[in-house]
């Protein structure tokens, strides 16, 4: 937001000035959003997982509730939800 | 610093973990585990290689540009926080207390939260302080700066070698992992990936770690209430288990020391966790406050902290729960660090042994990837607010002035290796003398409390003069250190200071943070009242009196931080009730 200064004062350091209230405007960077880094965590993590859960069909692994197969559902959910995340903040080239 | 204040179980297992003979590890790891292991690990090294070319000036190293958005300031707030040592450490609390744990994590933070994005946020960011010292230096002046600033810089490191230790002893107890690889691999990959990215890497790092402790370490609370038959299925159960205790209600029992298993009193909880501990590690400890000076805007940095509440009031679910589980489902018994005999277990594995109850190959891995994820993450945290505080706040004002900003953020860069490089002869020293941490922990405890009393002063009272702040800090830091002392020489101190000789270790702390944060507060009004102040000018935007804050007024009341603010707040409120 745009402000008027009140005053300047050094910013910390005592050297040099700076605005008092003004938001500085930010730089455009292109910087890939880190909400691309997650989605491809969860995406890739989510595969493993859900690949796994299919395993687990035929070699269920020694864990209490191993029959509700929650490597399964769980690696889906992460495989979708990564998967949103990757395709909507998918770099896009300017 | 991502410990919180009082962590008694964690920190004696780590005094004497590993020191006897090997254990049969309580996990084995499996290829896909391995695989999502050593995805995270590339995945965390190749953004610090690309944010590399976004970190071109001091700013963008030390502070992220000043660029992050209200939900990226607030998760990596609320994640610098949310270490492993915490999840552990509090899910084995939440073991031996009950439901009385939650309450580090909603008076014991809440509050505070709030209190910080919409009372002091306006002041540490209208200032544009690269840093909470920076704070003090505007408001107070060099000394008061320099006190803050070298007990800061000095503590950050030790709790970065602390974190370090404890997430190598983790990996050994229950992956069996050898410690010095530990320790040598983790501490690469962090120097490497904040070197490069700076407070860029490290906030886009915690973000990834905010989602992986939650991913990983959510199935242990959905399969276990399913197991346990719900939350009324599991109180049956722990009352069963434990009919002598009660261990599900969160103030019914803190009417008196005695009645319940911490040993607090109400008073204790509200005023000495909940009003000075919590605020003075929410408001001042610049780990955390780091996150929210990155913030793009005002409104993102009053948002930053309140989206974080919400947040917070939710991981009891992850922490918390475990840990009642754990009581109500597990067939055996945990015990204390010094009671463990062969084939039995500590309270400190309770977070494991859950774990490994319900998660195959594939989730384990996740759930081991989260816990190491938030031990980089905090060593990153501590490193980078180490590397902000030496460079602008020791480096720049008193020992090389006037350079250019490339060379202070070099001096950046190689502070970042060396804070690592201290990090790990720490935790060798400390791997040899356990009890340390017992000391460094309440090292942090007796600069907190005062110092929030002496932000606080500056902030909301124009007429603290410089003199009144320096002494008022170094007073207040000066009594804690004393009644510590008094405590430890004779015990029967303490029926004075925490007012109870019933009163038990976490009673003390809280009890010592109330008196020095009074005695700081006090010693800084007596002073002021002798000493001369700053003219108003000089304190425009540090001030409240003195400061015209940018009007909400004109955007419609959702978009408003006190109005979400009032929401959290209303929340908080409700949880109190409904496990009153």
């Amino acid at each position: 937001m745009d402000e008027k200064p009140q005053n300047v004062h050094s910013g910390g350091g005592g050297y040099g000035p700076c605005i008092a209230t003004r938001d500085s405007k930010p730089r455009d960077r292109h910087m890939i959003p880190v909400w691309f880094f997650v989605g491809v965590l969860l995406l890739v993590c989510g595969l493993i997982i859900l690949a796994t859960g299919i395993y687990e069909f035929s070699h269920p692994p020694p864990t209490v509730l191993a029959s509700l197969h929650p490597a399964l559902w769980w690696g889906a959910l992460l495989t979708l939800v990564g998967g949103v995340y990757v395709y909507f903040y998918w770099p896009k080239k300017s | 610093m991502n410990l919180s204040l009082s962590i008694p179980a964690a920190m004696l297992w780590f005094a004497t973990a590993g020191s006897g003979p090997a254990v049969q590890h309580l996990i084995a790891l499996h290829w896909p585990d391995l695989l999502i292991m050593g995805f995270y690990f590339a995945m965390v090294l190749g953004i610090g290689v690309y944010l590399k070319r976004y970190t071109r000036s001091g700013e963008d190293f030390f502070l992220a540009g000043r660029e992050m958005t209200a939900w990226v300031a607030g998760l990596s707030f609320l994640s610098a926080n949310l270490g492993a040592l915490e999840l552990m450490g509090w899910a084995a609390s939440a073991y031996q207390y009950g439901i009385l744990a939650t309450h580090w994590y909603w008076v014991g933070a809440i509050p505070a939260m709030l209190f910080l994005g919409i009372v002091m946020m306006p002041f540490y960011y209208i200032s544009k302080a690269h840093s909470v010292p920076g704070y003090l230096q505007l408001r107070y002046g060099e000394s008061t700066r320099a006190l803050s600033a070298i007990s800061f810089a000095f503590m950050t490191v030790l709790m970065s070698g602390i974190n370090m230790y404890a997430m190598a002893l983790v990996m050994k107890v229950v992956l069996g992992w050898n410690i010095h690889f530990s320790i040598w691999v983790s501490s690469i990959t962090v120097a490497i990936y904040v070197a490069l990215g700076g407070l860029f890497s490290a906030i886009f790092n915690e973000v990834l770690q905010f989602f992986l402790i939650w991913l990983g370490a959510l199935l242990i609370p959905i399969l276990g209430l399913v197991e346990a038959g719900g939350w009324s299925g599991l109180v049956q159960r722990i009352h069963q288990n434990f009919p002598q205790g009660d261990y599900t209600h969160l103030w019914r029992t803190m009417g008196h020391f005695a009645d319940n298993p911490m040993g607090i009193h109400w008073t204790g909880i509200v005023f000495g966790l909940g009003w000075v501990i919590s605020f003075g590690y929410w408001t001042t400890d610049f780990l955390v406050v780091q996150r929210v000076f990155a913030a793009r805007d005002l409104r993102a940095a009053k948002m930053a902290p309140i989206i974080g509440s919400f947040f917070k009031m939710a991981v009891p679910f992850i922490v918390i729960l475990p840990g009642l589980l754990g009581l109500g489902l597990l067939n055996f018994k945990l015990l204390p660090e010094s009671a463990v005999g062969p084939g039995q277990h500590s309270y400190n594995e309770v977070l494991p042994l859950m774990l490994a109850r319900y998660c195959g190959p594939g989730l384990l891995g996740l759930g081991i990837t989260a816990l190491i994820a938030g031990f980089m993450s905090g060593m990153a945290g501590n490193v980078s607010a180490f590397a902000t505080v030496w460079t602008y706040d020791l480096y720049r004002p008193f020992i090389h002035k006037g350079a250019a900003d490339s060379h202070y953020l070099k001096m950046g860069r190689w502070c970042t290796i060396l804070g690592v490089l201290i990090s790990i002869g720490t935790a060798y020293v400390v791997m040899q003398f356990g009890s340390i941490m017992d000391y460094v922990q309440a090292l942090f405890s007796f600069f907190i409390a005062p110092l929030f009393g002496t932000v606080l002063l500056g902030m909301l009272w124009k007429r603290t003069t410089s003199a009144g702040g320096f002494w008022g800090l170094l007073s207040g830091s000066a009594s804690s250190i004393a009644m510590f002392l008094l405590v430890k020489f004779d015990h029967n101190m303490l029926a004075y200071i925490a007012l109870s000789s019933h009163a038990k270790d976490m009673a003390e702390n809280m009890y010592r943070a109330l008196w020095s944060w009074m005695i700081c507060v006090i010693v800084t009004a007596v002073v002021t009242a002798f000493t001369k102040p700053k003219p108003v000018e000089e304190l425009v935007g540090l001030v409240y009196g003195c400061t015209k804050l940018p009007s909400e007024g004109h955007l419609p009341l959702w978009k408003r931080p006190i109005f979400w603010a009032g929401v959290s707040l209303a929340v908080f409120l409700v949880l109190q009730w409904i496990f009153w």
